[in-house]
């Protein structure tokens, strides 16, 4: 069977759910093929079909370009282009909207693929007729950013996606909630795959549910306003007003550092809080070993492979009620789940956790780490995705 | 007449400049000042006989006119001084592009030095440090907002150059205090630090506070642009609240450019679409209306220097509450003359307006009169301009 995944670039490094995806359906004998807006990258060891480039300020290049594409699509793929013009003119779109849209899926709609297959919902959008010019069934997978943000700028972006889409992948169940409250429908074929681990990679660092003098609380994710953590900053605020000691460390980088570097500066913290930036696996796995408490405050995640991660390293984990958390744990069983931009209960919620016995957080822990090993395994993910491919 | 009047450069990198800036540039006009402009013109601008405009040409041909031009100019004048000046730039300058930019900008400076040169940007202590090694005249660094308060934070850059250069700088204007706190951290010299509030427009100043006809929907209003720093995402917060204890109440945010994906996104949290209104931009005449006829001005900023809208809404009579942040509380003082709470704690916000929203009509009146005051004893236009001609005479005496 062949599959083409539209990505709009290369899989990054941190980004291992794709990895483990198309490495886990590739040794399962599918035929990977991958579409992305980057360049081939010779690291990147599958089939790439990079996007026709956007030349912006070159508009005359653009032009004989764009020319070039579409005659050479004309040429090797004349049903298809002419089906895309007609199914594009059937949505009302003007001549000029159709010939770049033809432009911006000239790189897929030559291949021989059973199942298109979207990455994101957002990289769909001007492709939704893709799939079906190609006789190929259309797949797209629900992350957070592109249900939850992307549509509030973009108002009815997603409506013929919803229209063409065959099947489903969502990495939480409100996520497809929220597309069939968003216009999707609800008999739409949906799996809900989360992501998952190795939990063999994961070692727990002290086995009898005991923190040190002086408590380690640790975040890791990207420094953007989604994962709140001005929330997180004003809950140590609290623990340092209660006369804790501890540190909170943040692992992940972006365009926050400096709105987060004055919280910090402004609530007196600069010894207790640390911007580590960003770490490879290995380095982060280290830091977890000497982790007390896991802390994640986001306002929203579709589902969050680091607090997976954190519970597979056996961490006792506090997170907000954000919908994608609420999935990911069980709250008073697996870790414990906190309303979100609320500090006071957040640093409430963690005294209460340091308070604890040995025993009782031991018992959350095991479980946390029982449930990533069975629930969440790299293994289990990958018979899901040759399912997904596999059943209609 | 001109040989005698003190000549000072207001330096922003840009001409026109923000409101601010053109304001205080107008004050000094109105005194015996006269003013040099350097830097980009960005428009038209029509300025009194005493303000002298010296732009640098942003097209790359007349650029390198105006840099072959102003250097035979300065060559002729000072040799050495011309010498001096091109290896300063070749060093910093590792491109040709950015050195003739830069000799655009420095050039015209060095040929027709004022007495005083002030830099409205504390981050040009950085970008243009030149101007401390080449210049014989004066040179006055106005402390303001971001560029103290947090960039340095985040750029160890920035803040070396604060560290050589704050202690060679001759004299600093601080907006507030609190931010004239921040900047002696990075060297500046306390007694060569002085506080100056900006001032209000005598047109904007009601001549005397008015009572209020409470409707029965509070009225709250921020203005100012989007920026984490706003704060607006407290605001909501705080918004929830009060449509949680079922008050009845219209937000609106007044703010350039687009929305952000946080406020998006916790509007839609929320539910908050019936309740708060972000216009994008208006002008200044509407603006004021839209002011004056709200019941409260919510500034819910983690950091200012002294935000000039609180100061517009005091001074036309309406209530003003503000997060205790930057130099707020040299404005404000709690339950006199408008409200203050503390930064990022959005139940006390959300508290406050309902307590506010509870007084009696004769208490807020009287902190609107208060308010009144405040403004025209504090930061009335007069005194902005004796105490610049004041700092500017002492940075030429002393």
């Amino acid at each position: 069977m062949k599959i083409g995944i539209v990505l709009s670039g290369i899989p990054k490094y941190s980004e291992t759910f794709f990895h483990y995806k198309i490495k886990g359906l590739s040794e399962a004998g599918f035929e990977v093929k991958i579409f992305t807006g980057d360049k081939r990258q010779k690291e990147f060891p599958y089939k790439q079909y990079p996007a026709y480039p956007v030349l912006s300020g070159k508009p005359l290049r653009q032009f004989f370009l764009t020319l070039i594409i579409l005659i050479k699509t004309l040429f090797i793929a004349p049903k298809r282009f002419l089906r895309l013009y007609s199914g594009e003119m059937k949505d009302g779109k003007s001549i000029g909207e159709i010939l770049k849209t033809i432009y911006i899926n000239a790189h897929i709609i030559t291949h021989e693929l059973d199942w298109l297959h979207f990455g994101f919902a957002a990289t769909a959008i001007r492709r939704e007729l893709a799939a079906g010019v190609m006789g190929a069934k259309m797949g797209v997978s629900f992350r957070g950013y592109d249900i939850n943000i992307y549509p509030l700028k973009n108002p009815g972006c997603y409506d013929r996606l919803w229209k063409n889409v065959d099947k489903v992948h969502t990495i939480s169940e409100y996520l497809f909630q929220k597309a069939v409250s968003m216009g999707l429908n609800s008999k739409t074929p949906h799996e809900k795959i989360t992501p998952a681990i190795e939990p063999d990679k994961f070692k727990i660092r002290n086995s009898d549910g005991s923190l040190g003098n002086r408590i380690h609380i640790l975040t890791v994710g990207r420094l953007n306003w989604i994962k709140d953590y001005e929330t997180a900053i004003e809950t140590m605020k609290i623990l340092k007003s209660k006369g804790i000691s501890f540190d909170y460390n943040i692992i992940g980088s972006g365009s926050e550092l400096e709105r987060l570097k004055f919280a910090v500066y402004q609530s007196g913290l600069e010894n207790e809080v640390n911007f580590f930036g960003i770490k490879s696996h290995e380095e982060v796995r280290v830091l977890m070993m000497n982790t007390d408490i896991y802390l994640q405050t986001s306002m929203q995640e579709g589902f969050c492979v680091s607090v997976l991660e954190a519970q597979a390293a056996g961490l006792p984990c506090i997170v907000s009620d954000a919908d994608g958390l609420r999935e990911n744990v069980i709250d008073n069983f697996t870790g414990w789940i906190v309303k979100k931009r609320r500090p006071d209960l957040f640093a409430k919620k963690i005294i209460e956790v340091i308070k604890m016995s040995n025993e009782e957080r031991l018992e959350i822990m095991n479980n946390a780490r029982a449930r990533a090993e069975k629930d969440f395994s790299i293994k289990l993910q990958n018979e899901k995705f040759r399912n997904f491919f596999l059943q209609i | 007449m001109s040989a005698d009047k003190l000549k000072i450069a207001i330096y922003s990198g840009d001409i026109p400049s923000t409101t601010f800036i053109e304001n205080l540039i107008e004050a000094l006009s109105e005194q015996e000042f006269e003013v040099y402009l350097f830097g980009k013109l960005r428009r038209k601008v029509n300025y009194k006989e005493n303000i002298k405009l010296f732009p640098t040409p942003q097209s790359s041909l007349r650029l390198i006119i105006f840099v072959i031009l102003e250097g035979a100019k300065l060559f002729i004048k000072n040799k050495s001084k011309f010498n001096k000046t091109i290896k300063q730039l070749k060093n910093k300058n590792k491109n040709k592009k950015s050195f003739v930019r830069n000799l655009g900008f420095i050039l015209p400076v060095l040929n027709n030095q004022p007495d005083i040169f002030h830099i409205q940007w504390a981050k040009t202590v950085n970008l243009n440090y030149e101007l401390y090694n080449l210049l014989d005249c004066k040179i006055a660094v106005s402390l303001r907002g971001a560029h103290i308060n947090y960039s340095p934070l985040n750029d160890p850059e920035l803040k070396k150059a604060y560290e050589i250069y704050f202690p060679k700088t001759d004299g600093f204007h601080a907006v507030s205090k609190a931010i004239a706190g921040e900047a002696v951290k990075y060297g500046a010299d306390k007694n060569k630090i002085r506080v100056i509030h900006s001032s209000v427009k005598d047109e904007f100043l009601l001549s005397n506070a008015i009572r209020k006809n409470r409707n029965d929907i509070f009225e709250i209003i921020s203005i100012g642009r989007h920026h984490w720093k706003k704060g607006y995402h407290y605001a909501l917060d705080a918004m929830n609240y009060l449509k949680e204890e079922g008050f009845k109440f219209n937000y609106t945010i007044i703010a350039q450019g687009d929305i952000p994906e946080e406020i998006l996104f916790l509007l839609n949290e929320y539910r908050l679409n019936d309740h708060v209104k972000i216009i994008k931009g208006m002008e200044h005449v509407k603006l004021m209306e839209k002011l004056k006829s709200s019941d409260l001005l919510l500034l819910p900023s983690v950091e200012e220097g002294i935000a000039n809208v609180a100061l517009e809404a005091m001074s036309s009579g309406v209530t003003t509450l503000s997060t205790d942040c930057g130099g707020m509380n040299e404005v404000i003082h709690n339950g006199e003359n408008g409200f203050i709470i503390p930064v990022r704690d959005p139940k006390s916000i959300s508290g406050k307006i309902m307590e506010i929203s509870r007084s009696d009509p004769e208490t807020l009146l009287n902190i609107s009169l208060n308010a009144l005051d405040t403004i025209k004893t504090e930061f009335s236009r007069e005194k902005q301009k004796r105490e610049f001609s004041e700092f500017y005479n002492s940075l030429v005496d002393g």
